[in-house]
């Protein structure tokens, strides 16, 4: 329990990277990615186009043996990347090898709602994965531009921190159960919403009806809209098969987005059912995994006695480039030179 | 073959199949998956014309994949007039490549 290295991986090994300024960030990166190459390993750097062109500069000829995508698009809705890591560990994981990874999910202009729900992603990766097969993610944080408590809370997050050059175990990591707990943060104080309703089952028709025309009177065009109406009738259908029968709606806008709500009074104790992809099984649950390749940020929370989940839609939709994500799009931004 | 206030489900001539017009969500993909299997049972590939249904949930899709890993090995159900939008969902809750679900980009004439 005292072997500080990455090199020694035998499980998975979440660590934050606390670095300052350009020359910090390559001399924490580029080693990590070196070591794994060395050795045969994959490595996925998932990162800013700035930095992954920092980094293919730093690595040279070592760079044509990593795959690198944007977390940009990745990351747009922090749900998707446990879904890329996934299918990344599961495309290239071999026995007896271990796996890489870079993921930066974090920069100071990410919105509030946005960082939290990063914050959220960051500790459920230790569920994803705290139990699963040997591979090590590196979590790059620029001390320069984040707040101290989006530091302190990396800290509760990693299992590892490297700071100053030298890696250690976390002393405030939360640990693996306690990533799994019920997710209670505080949501965002909204404006009155344009419309509040009840509904129960019969009435998702006038819901579907009623996000459109809300959707399209704020600012989304038609596609959107509808795509907004079906995520927003996939889970008021959680409320009513399994959230007690009823929900309440309600839909209001912000200065970028329109926000869709809903709440009832069932219990959400599946920490990764909204990022875990569906396999072929017709019966396995999709709509919260629908959600959130359709929105562009879904939170989730469970509060007393009451699930709320907030969908998120911006009015611009390039900020939703990647809406089918998976497979295809993350296989076109991976390049490794054969 | 089934109707409600939102939905008609009916048998077209040519090609043989069904087709539906309206929404499916839970309030009916139970009644539409039944009126489905019965009329589906075996024989040539079975079109479903789509064109005119303005909105199907997960359950919806979940009862037409149902449908389709009910066909025989070499049977595919042949879905017409999937909205853009819809077949989104269809490939992004895992179901787009099963064997025995085809869709046709032939403007929904079924």
């Amino acid at each position: 329990m005292t072997d500080p290295s990455p090199s020694a991986v035998n499980r998975f090994r979440h660590e934050a990277l606390f670095y300052s300024g350009s020359a910090e960030f390559v001399n924490g990166t580029v080693p990590f990615v070196r070591e794994g190459v060395a050795s045969g390993e994959p490595v996925l750097v998932v990162e800013s186009p700035e930095k992954i062109k920092t980094l293919r500069a730093a690595l040279e000829r070592d760079a044509d043996q990593v795959f690198f995508a944007d977390m940009s698009e990745v990351g747009a809705n922090p749900a998707r990347i446990i879904p890329a890591w996934c299918d990344f560990v599961n495309r290239h994981w071999v026995p007896g090898k271990s796996l890489r990874g870079i993921g930066e999910p974090i920069w100071s202009s990410r919105g509030a709602d946005e960082l939290v729900e990063c914050q959220r992603h960051e500790s459920l990766l230790n569920v994803a994965f705290g139990r699963g097969r040997p591979w090590s993610l590196l979590c790059p944080y620029d001390t320069a531009t984040l707040r101290p408590e989006v530091i302190d809370e990396a800290r509760r997050s990693h299992e590892f921190i490297v700071e100053g050059g030298s890696a250690r175990r976390s002393e405030n990591f939360r640990g693996i159960d306690a990533s799994a707990a019920a997710f209670s943060a505080p949501l965002a104080s909204a404006p009155p919403p344009l419309d509040e309703v009840t509904f129960e089952k019969g009435d998702l028709r006038r819901v579907r009806e009623l996000v459109r025309k809300r959707a399209v009177a704020a600012g989304l065009d038609e596609s959107r809209a509808y795509t907004l109406a079906v995520a927003t009738n996939e889970v008021a259908t959680n409320s009513i098969l399994h959230g007690g029968g009823s929900g309440t709606l309600r839909i209001w806008q912000d200065v970028d987005r329109v926000i869709c709500e809903v709440r009832d009074r069932g219990v959400f104790d599946l920490p990764l059912v909204d990022r875990e992809a569906p396999g072929p099984d017709p019966s396995s649950p999709r709509g919260l995994w629908l959600a959130n390749q359709l929105c562009d940020l879904v939170q989730i929370r469970t509060f007393h006695e009451a699930t709320v989940v907030r969908l998120h839609m911006r009015l611009d939709p390039r900020a939703n480039l990647s809406l089918v994500t998976d497979v295809e799009s993350t296989e076109a931004t991976m390049i490794l030179p054969p | 073959m089934y109707s409600d206030a939102h939905l008609v489900v009916m048998r077209t001539a040519r090609p043989g199949g069904i087709m539906i017009a309206g929404e499916i969500d839970i309030s009916n993909t139970a009644a539409v998956a039944a009126s489905l299997r019965d009329e589906f049972d075996g024989g040539t590939d079975p079109h479903l014309d789509l064109s005119r249904v303005s909105f199907v949930d997960v359950s919806g899709i979940r009862a037409l994949v149902g449908l389709a890993l009910q066909m025989a090995p070499n049977q595919r159900l042949l879905v017409h007039g999937l909205a853009a939008e819809l077949e989104t969902v269809l490939k992004v809750t895992g179901w787009a490549d099963l064997p025995g679900l085809e869709l046709c980009s032939c403007a929904g004439e079924a």
